[in-house]
C-alpha cells in the first residue's frame, strides 16, 4: 500500500524525532530537569503535548469505528468530556499542585491524606502504565501491520529505539517538545484526510442528506444528545454524570501523565494557560478522528466491522505522499503515548516508591539516574511483554476497563481532599479501597444492573458516589487534621483573593 | 435506578438545555475569578486582554456551546 515517497516521509519522520529528542539531552542535569523540565516550559508546548498524549494510533481507528456505528455522539468525549474538566483543572487544581512544587498526584494525596493513600494510588498507576506499555506496543504494531503492511517487529523496535533514546536522555522536555511536532503531523495528516473525504462525499450537506435516507438505524447519527433508553454506550445521562462529572475530571486532574506536563510550566500563568489552550485544541480532535468515520458511512456503507472505516477511507481517498503522512501520524500517536507512559511511570516510581521506601536522602544525581534506569527497564519490559498480548485478544480493552475502576474513587478523594477541610486520612483511604472494590463488583455483575451495551460511564459515576459518601461518613467519625497539617493543601478563597505575587 | 431510568421522561431538547446551563454556569464561575489570580505569574505591565485567561475560557466555552447548538 505504501509508495516510495510514503516510505521516505515515514523514515524522515522517525529520524527527525530521534534527532529532535536527543537535542534536549543538554538541558538535563538534575532530577527536576528530568521529571519537570526544570519548570521552564511554555504553555503552548504543554497544551499541545497534553492533547497529543491523549490520542493514540488505536484511538484514530477506534473512534472512527464508533462514529461509523453510533454517529456524532462519540464526539462528546472530546467536547463536553474535556473542556469543563480542563477549566476546573486550570483554575483550581493545577495552581495548587504547581505552587506546592509537586512531582506527582500521589504526592499530593500523601500530603493531604497519608502515605498509604499515596502508595496505593501510585502503585495502581505504575501497574496500569506498565501493563499498558506492552499491550500498546503490540496492539499499535498489529494495527500498523494491517493498515500499511509494516512488519510488527519493525514497528515495535523502531518506536522503542527512538522513544527510548530520547526519553532516557532528554526526560520530559524531550517528551513534550517531540509531542509538539507529533501533534502538528497528526493534525496535517488528519485534516488532509477530512478535507479529501469531504470532497469525496460531495460536501457536508450532501453527506447529512445521504446518511439521513439510509434507514432508521442512521436516524440519530447527527444527534449529539442520545436518549436515556438508547442501546449505544452514550446516553446523555452517562455523558453528563459519568463522563462530564467524573471520568473527565479524574482524567484531567488525577492522571499523572497529563498533570505532570502542567507542572513543567515556567510560571503559574503558563501552567493554567496550558490547560485552557489544550482544551481549545481538544475541540478539533473529533473533526480528525470522528468525521472520517461518518463519511465512511456514505463511501463504504456495507462494512461489517466499523473499525474498518478509517483504513478503508485511507486506502480509497488518500494519494501517495499523504498516505505516508497519515502513517507518520499513526506513528506520532504511538510514540506520544509510549513516551508519556515511560516518563510518568519513571517519575511515579522514583518519587513515590524509591525515594520514600528504598533510599531516602540520596543526592539529586542519584534520583536522576534512578529515573533514567527505570525508563530503560520499563522499555525493555514493554518490548519483552508485547507478544504476550497476542495470546489475550481482549487484553487492551481489559486494561482500559481496569483503569475505569479507579477513576470514580480517585476523583472523589481528590475533590473532597481539596474542597473539604474535614476530610481525614481514614476517610480517603476507605473511599479509595471500597470505591475501587465497588467498581469491580459493578463491572463483574454489569449484566444484572445495567441495560446499555457497555456501562463504564455509569460504573464510574456510581463508584464516585459511593466513594464520596464513604469519605464523608468515615471522615466525620475520625479525628480531623489540624490547620497546620492542611496548610497549602485545601482550597481556600485566600488563594484567589490574595495571589502569591 | 442505576440506569437513570427515572430521567427517561426528560426530552433530548431539555437535556441539551441542561448542557447549555452547565456551560453558562462554568463561564459565570470563570468570570467571577479575580484578575490578579488569572494573571498570576505575569508582570503587571505585561498584562493585556489577549493574555487574560478569562477571555480564552469564554471563547472555548462559546465554541463548545455552538457545537452543541449545531448538533
Amino acid at each position: 500500500m505504501l509508495a516510495g515517497i510514503d516510505y521516505f516521509i515515514v523514515i524522515a519522520y522517525i529520524v527527525g524525532m530521534l534527532l529532535l529528542g536527543l537535542y534536549f539531552k543538554k538541558f538535563v542535569s538534575s532530577s527536576e530537569d528530568y521529571f519537570l523540565g526544570g519548570r521552564s516550559l511554555p504553555f503552548w508546548a504543554i497544551g499541545m503535548s497534553i492533547v497529543v498524549s491523549d490520542i493514540g494510533a488505536l484511538d484514530f481507528v477506534g473512534v472512527s469505528g464508533q462514529a461509523y456505528r453510533y454517529g456524532i455522539s462519540v464526539g462528546n468525549f472530546d467536547w463536553v468530556g474535556s473542556v469543563p474538566a480542563m477549566l476546573l483543572a486550570a483554575f483550581i487544581f493545577i495552581p495548587y499542585f504547581w505552587r506546592g512544587g509537586m512531582y506527582t498526584i500521589p504526592e499530593y494525596l500523601g500530603r493531604r491524606y497519608n502515605k498509604s493513600v499515596r502508595t496505593i494510588a501510585s502503585a495502581t498507576w505504575i501497574l496500569f502504565f506498565a501493563l499498558d506499555l506492552g499491550v500498546l506496543f503490540w496492539a499499535s504494531a498489529v494495527l500498523l501491520n494491517v493498515l500499511m503492511g509494516w512488519p510488527i517487529w519493525i514497528s515495535i523496535m523502531s518506536t522503542a529505539g527512538v522513544v527510548g533514546l530520547y526519553t532516557y536522555f532528554g526526560g520530559i522536555t524531550a517528551v513534550i517538545m517531540t509531542d509538539v511536532v507529533q501533534m502538528v503531523i497528526m493534525f496535517i495528516g488528519g485534516f488532509a484526510l477530512v478535507f479529501l473525504s469531504l470532497d469525496a462525499v460531495g460536501g457536508w450537506e450532501n453527506m447529512v442528506e445521504k446518511i439521513g435516507t439510509m434507514g432508521p438505524e442512521y436516524r440519530s447519527h447527527f444527534d449529539i444528545i442520545q436518549p436515556v433508553n438508547t442501546k449505544s454506550p452514550f446516553p446523555w445521562t452517562g455523558i453528563l454524570f459519568g463522563l462530564t462529572f467524573v471520568m473527565s475530571n479524574a482524567y484531567m486532574i488525577g492522571n499523572q501523565s497529563i498533570v505532570q506536563r502542567c507542572l513543567t510550566a515556567k510560571n503559574e500563568w503558563h501552567a493554567k494557560a496550558s490547560m485552557v489552550f489544550g482544551s481549545a485544541l481538544k475541540m478539533f480532535i473529533p473533526i480528525l478522528v470522528l468525521f472520517p468515520g461518518l463519511m465512511a458511512v456514505v463511501v463504504h456503507p456495507d462494512l461489517l466491522d466499523g473499525d474498518q472505516a478509517l483504513p478503508m477511507m485511507i486506502k480509497t481517498i488518500l494519494p501517495p505522499g499523504l498516505v505516508g503522512l497519515m502513517f507518520a501520524a499513526f506513528f506520532a500517536g504511538l510514540m506520544s503515548s509510549v513516551d508519556s507512559l515511560l516518563n510518568s511511570t519513571a517519575t511515579l516510581f522514583t518519587k513515590d516508591i524509591y525515594e520514600p521506601f528504598i533510599k531516602k536522602d540520596a543526592d539529586d544525581k542519584h534520583y536522576l539516574k534512578v529515573g533514567q534506569i527505570t525508563t530503560l527497564v520499563l522499555l525493555v519490559l514493554g518490548v519483552a511483554t508485547a507478544p504476550i498480548s497476542s495470546d489475550f485478544p481482549g487484553i487492551y480493552v481489559a486494561i482500559q476497563t481496569f483503569m475505569s475502576y479507579f477513576q470514580g474513587p480517585i476523583f472523589s478523594i481528590l475533590l473532597l481532599g481539596i474542597f473539604w477541610k474535614r476530610t481525614t486520612q481514614w476517610g480517603g483511604l476507605s473511599a479509595l479501597v471500597i470505591g475501587i472494590g465497588f467498581a469491580v463488583f459493578l463491572n463483574v455483575f454489569k449484566a444484572d444492573f445495567f441495560t446499555i451495551e457497555d456501562p463504564f460511564l455509569y460504573i464510574s459515576w456510581w463508584s464516585f458516589v459511593l466513594g464520596f459518601i464513604i469519605n464523608v461518613t468515615v471522615s466525620l467519625l475520625t479525628k480531623k487534621h489540624s490547620d497546620d497539617e492542611l496548610e497549602g493543601l485545601v482550597f481556600s478563597s485566600k488563594i484567589i483573593t490574595k495571589s502569591k505575587s | 435506578m442505576l440506569n437513570f431510568d427515572w430521567l427517561s421522561g426528560v426530552s433530548a431538547e431539555t437535556a441539551k438545555m441542561i448542557f447549555f446551563g452547565l456551560y453558562i454556569f462554568i463561564g459565570a464561575l470563570v468570570l467571577m475569578l479575580p484578575n490578579d489570580y488569572i494573571y498570576e505569574g505575569i508582570k503587571k505591565e505585561d498584562r493585556h486582554w489577549w493574555n487574560n485567561l478569562k477571555v480564552w475560557s469564554i471563547a472555548v466555552l462559546s465554541i463548545l456551546a455552538t457545537v452543541y447548538y449545531q448538533f
